[in-house]
């Protein structure tokens, strides 16, 4: 009966340590799912040596490109997926837009060398790389070399941090089950949500990581700043984890090509 | 830090004076949603980052030539879709496609490039599914 007595107990307290699952492994190199947009135009399709035009069932080349790249200098306007900006930050986005739509990279930070920031870091529009330990998943980001870290070892963001606003900001999350939830903050003002609104010094994010199948990675993201947004955005992003031959990212040393011709 | 960007970048207009200007930009310099098609013999292909740059000479239709400087992406998508840093030889024939720049400077933003054998080279990869 004693033995029973000490025993029950001891199994009860074992009995969710056993059924605890190891949380999933993120690591590896992610490419996202339509990085330049549904109308990304002159890559892929038609890309390789092009055979005869006689060759027999072949029906000519590819078409020629109509664009170079997504327009994304505001002239058609807001998306209507964009955050939801209030009054002082819609006008400084209509600022931004004209010295876009004039050609100046004045508001691209990516043209300047500079760390897209979050959450846009999160487009990953040329690739990921996640590396993952017990206590610490590191982001990285081949487009200019970003990188944010997540820790997962319960610690907080001191006061110190708060005050020292970075663009990847500051990074804390746990598992709940197969998902990752990231809390951010600490992020400064010279950066931009989604790579073009403004946002205040008190935007915060929350994000949900998760494997939606095997190698198809989802980020659910929530962008929070009673500044700068009427409500809450959220966005979506899925990655797909590359396969051999592309499971490698290049250094972008972005500083390489500022000024000019070498 | 502007000041010092002017500055790198006025120096490398004045040593580059014969070639078009490559100042780093963002893709807002080029008008993205038009694509005009030049041919020429490639003088230089820059395989640094952040944009490749391809330096062409092409027919200006006057029994003369005249020099384009085309931006291209990184090295690491352009890896991925196809380029190797020897993609392009000093003294082959191209066709370009490419968006114009806004300032109408010889300058323009690669989408493709086709080289006398027939091969394109996409810029970007195929769409990840």
């Amino acid at each position: 009966m004693t033995t029973r007595k000490t025993i029950l107990p001891l199994l009860m307290l074992g009995i969710p340590v056993l059924c605890a699952q190891a949380p999933p492994d993120f690591s590896g190199v992610y490419y996202p799912l339509n990085p330049f947009g549904a109308n990304a135009l002159g890559r892929g399709a038609g890309a390789g040596k092009q055979p005869p035009a006689t060759g027999g069932k072949q029906k000519g080349p590819p078409p020629r490109p109509t664009q170079s790249a997504p327009l994304a200098d505001g002239s058609q306007g807001r998306s209507p997926d964009a955050p939801s900006l209030t009054p002082p930050y819609m006008a400084k986005w209509e600022m931004i837009r004209k010295s876009r739509m004039a050609g100046s990279s004045e508001y691209d930070n990516t043209a300047k060398c500079l760390p897209p920031g979050m959450p846009a870091m999160m487009n990953m529009a040329y690739g990921m790389e996640v590396m993952q330990t017990k206590d610490k998943i590191t982001f990285f980001s081949e487009l200019n070399d970003a990188l944010r870290r997540v820790y997962l070892d319960g610690r907080k963001p001191t006061q110190k941090i708060l005050d020292d606003p970075t663009y990847a900001g500051y990074s804390t999350g746990h598992w709940e089950g197969d998902t990752l939830l990231v809390d951010t903050v600490a992020l400064h003002e010279n950066s931009f949500i989604e790579g073009f609104s403004p946002h205040s010094d008190v935007m915060s994010i929350k994000e949900r990581i998760r494997f939606l199948s095997p190698g198809l990675l989802e980020d659910r993201i929530t962008v929070t700043d009673p500044k700068a947004l009427t409500k809450p955005w959220e966005t979506v992003k899925t990655y797909r984890k590359a396969t051999a031959g592309t499971d490698e990212l290049r250094e972008f040393a972005c500083p390489e090509g500022l000024g000019d011709a070498k | 830090m502007r000041a010092h960007f002017i500055a790198l970048a006025v120096l490398g207009a004045a040593f580059f004076h014969a070639t078009p200007g490559l100042a780093h930009h963002s893709n807002v310099a080029f008008e993205v949603t038009k694509v005009v098609t030049i041919t020429g013999v490639v003088k230089d292909f820059q395989w640094r980052n952040p944009h490749t740059w391809v330096l062409l000479a092409v027919d200006d239709g006057k029994g003369g030539k005249v020099d384009w400087a085309v931006e291209g992406r990184a090295p690491g998508i352009l890896l991925r879709a196809g380029w190797s840093k020897n993609s392009l030889k000093p003294g082959e024939m191209i066709t370009v496609d490419m968006s114009p720049a806004r300032d109408g400077s010889k300058t323009g933003l690669v989408a493709r490039v086709t080289k006398a054998d027939g091969t394109i080279l996409a810029n970007a990869p195929p769409p990840t599914q």
